[in-house]
């Protein structure tokens, strides 16, 4: 099908998926980081200001499966802007950086040093949840 | 000594003056750094679907009666799951006085068998090697060694197909990288038993907080350590009489976003060792290369 014959209205319907979030995504519920884990405080939170730093490392490592906005490109990509995401704690998520979940084609990033992990964290606080998220 | 051709000399030369350009303006940022080991592996895996090609040489420094060599050689490192990565290996050598041989090829293939990082994480490693006796890219270092005044020619015509196996341990601790490997490899072509090798690596970022600028130079941009590595001996002689080791700094400077360069001066610990072994390496990561192969053949991405 050319994209001159496509209707108007399934171009209203495709658009928000695609520039929008990953609707796909499916949380893998054995995904889990430990309580301990989940317990870490981030030691960066009270330096807002690194999270310069954490976006730069997130547009380098992240951008190709999450996007530049984090909303989810590649199919199991997570949409990190949804609330099932932000409603995490920091260390859960420090974890989940830190041990990837490579069955699900996330790399564990554990090579990078501790604190720029923790500055990851600290940019996807400032990622804004979508409006339209359940 | 000079290994190229005289006519390649000026086209050589301004390549090389406007590579360090080329290489900086090549993409705008940079990926997670790897660990600038050249013999030891630690436990991460090329992502799933990257594809990563470097280009690699060893330059051996050579004792007395010996010749100076140039061992230059690519691999094609594919990120086929989560936790499994697989590589294919050319290399030649080029020794200086003598001729250039084509040395062979190499398949690997490095399995994870654990899903979560632990404190220490183990990595099987398997290799099937094809290649001949004038092979010194020196990769790993096995067995007994010896210093070869041999010519090329003769060499090259003695091949030898060798399995290869690794344990590879592996642990990130505090931003510091330790990681340990243990060679067993078998020449299926001959009777030399088993050959045993070690490799041993300490390497670390060299900054803990990222700046919020775009920087090339910044020292988050370096990662650097020390490997050392040698021979363990055989089974049919399990000692490290004429054995060679090294220990080497490392360095690995990641350039742009897929691209990044390492060095490692070696040193010879041993009178059968090389007294130095120079090695240089170039690689270029392609991400996703998958999701755009499945483009170019119109599947989906």
């Amino acid at each position: 099908m050319s994209p001159a014959r496509i209707p108007f209205w399934l171009v209203l319907l495709i658009a928000p998926i695609v520039v929008a979030q990953n609707v796909n995504y499916q949380q893998d519920p054995n995904w889990r980081a430990p309580v301990e884990a989940a317990e870490k405080k981030n030691p960066l939170a009270n330096q807002p200001e690194l999270a310069a730093g954490g976006r730069k490392l997130f547009l380098r490592i992240c951008i190709e499966c999450h996007g530049r906005s984090g909303q989810g490109v590649k199919r199991n990509a997570a949409d990190l802007q949804l609330p099932i995401v932000q409603k995490q704690s920091d260390g859960a998520l420090f974890w989940k950086i830190t041990n990837g979940n490579p069955d699900r084609g996330m790399p564990s990033f554990s090579r990078l040093a501790e604190l720029q992990r923790w500055q990851i964290v600290l940019h996807l606080r400032t990622l804004k949840p979508a409006e339209s998220s359940p | 000594m000079d290994f190229f051709p005289v006519a390649c000399s000026r086209p050589a030369a301004r390549l090389l003056r406007v590579l360090p350009l080329l290489l900086l303006l090549a993409a705008s940022n940079v990926r997670a750094q790897e660990a600038p080991y050249f013999v030891t592996y630690d436990h991460h895996l090329e992502e799933p679907g990257n594809l990563e090609v470097e280009t690699s040489s060893t330059l051996g420094i050579p004792r007395s009666g010996q010749r100076l060599f140039f061992a230059p050689y690519s691999e094609i490192e594919y990120g086929v799951t989560g936790r499994w990565t697989a590589e294919l290996y050319f290399e030649s050598q080029s020794t200086s006085g003598d001729s250039a041989v084509f040395t062979g090829w190499r398949l690997e293939s490095r399995f994870r068998p654990f899903k979560r990082e632990h404190w220490i994480n183990p990595v099987l490693y398997l290799e099937y090697e094809g290649v001949n006796e004038a092979s010194r890219i020196q990769k790993e270092i096995v067995g007994h060694s010896e210093l070869s005044t041999e010519r090329n020619d003769e060499l090259a015509d003695t091949h030898a197909h060798e399995l290869e196996t690794k344990l590879i341990l592996s642990s990130d601790r505090h931003d510091w990288n330790l990681a340990g490997n243990f060679i067993a490899e078998k020449n299926l072509s001959a009777t030399e038993g088993f050959e045993f090798g070690y490799s041993v690596g300490v390497s670390r970022p060299l900054a803990r907080i990222a700046t919020g600028s775009e920087c090339h130079w910044c020292r988050e941009n370096f990662n650097a350590g020390v490997e050392m590595y040698g021979g363990l001996g055989s089974t049919l002689d399990l000692s490290l009489h004429h054995t060679a080791h090294y220990i080497a700094p490392v360095i690995r400077w990641q350039i742009t976003n897929n691209s990044s360069i390492h060095f490692s001066p070696a040193i010879g610990l041993t009178n059968v060792s090389n007294p130095a072994l120079l090695r240089f390496g170039y690689s270029y990561e392609i991400q996703a290369f998958d999701r755009k192969v499945a483009r170019m053949f119109g599947g989906k991405p």
